[in-house]
């Protein structure tokens, strides 16, 4: 029980760190027009390009490992609620390295999505 | 390009993002119950990555979250991590609403209050203050 729980923070955290190096990865790129066909694959090359994206996929291919071992043994239902913590540590996380913005809105509504995880996972 | 703003088009975009997201977990939670393997310990974990990788719900699972991806680099670009990813509970409340519409399922009372705080987190979290492209830049 322990062990899952330790697992599912453990992959959740690597997620986030994950999600962090693609959306730095991205925030780097040109401006483009993903309506248009050429954009979108300019922009996905441009994309693959960078290192923090592919720093990004290992980290997250790590964390998918961690997250498989995790729900071989516990239940979903057990995981996810334990899961919805990521919400919170993303908020603080893209606040810290990628500048984006908390306002009242933001972490009240990042809270109220968390406590609704939690009790979609209690019956 | 109006970026940073959560627009209906990304809403849905980072939905069937995440619907996509719960059929690669299913898919892979079923190639690792075929495993027949319930607890890893030291002893075991050789013998359950190798019956794990030679699961074909296992790598359609993984492959299907390989070409997800390809959807969320999209979602990323056009909104702010902290936003996309509280969105993206959405689909926890997807499966049992339609359970409730096309099986006639109940929800129980507290599955409504964790309905409603995702669905009102959701609402509050997309009406955060927009950051200016330039600021967006600066920051990346």
């Amino acid at each position: 029980m322990v062990k899952i729980i330790l697992l599912v923070l453990l992959s959740e955290a690597i997620t986030v760190i994950g999600q962090i190096l693609f959306k730095k990865s991205i925030n780097s790129s040109g401006v483009y027009d993903l309506r248009n066909r050429n954009d979108r694959l300019s922009f996905l090359s441009e994309i693959f390009t960078r290192p923090y994206l592919w720093l990004g996929l290992l980290v997250m291919a790590a964390g998918l490992v961690v997250w498989l071992f995790a729900i071989a043994q516990g239940e979903l239902s057990l995981v996810y609620p334990i899961g919805s913590l990521q919400y919170i540590l993303v908020l603080f996380s893209a606040h810290r390295f990628l500048g984006e913005k908390i306002d009242r809105m933001k972490l009240v509504g990042t809270l109220l999505v968390m406590v609704g995880i939690v009790f979609m996972s209690m019956s | 390009m109006n970026k940073g703003h959560l627009t209906l088009k990304i809403f849905l975009l980072i939905v069937l993002n995440d619907f996509v997201d719960t059929i690669a977990q299913l898919l892979m939670k079923k190639g690792l119950i075929q495993t027949g393997i319930d607890s890893i310990n030291l002893s075991n974990i050789i013998q359950f990555t190798v019956k794990s990788v030679h699961s074909p719900f296992l790598w359609l699972g993984i492959f299907i979250f390989v070409l997800n991806f390809f959807v969320w680099i999209v979602v990323l670009y056009k909104v702010d991590l902290s936003i996309a990813m509280p969105v993206g509970s959405f689909c926890y409340i997807f499966v049992p609403i339609c359970a409730m519409i096309f099986f006639r399922e109940n929800i129980s009372l507290i599955r409504w209050a964790g309905i409603i705080c995702i669905v009102l987190g959701i609402h509050f979290v997309a009406q955060s203050k927009k950051p200016a492209q330039g600021e967006l830049r600066a920051n990346g």
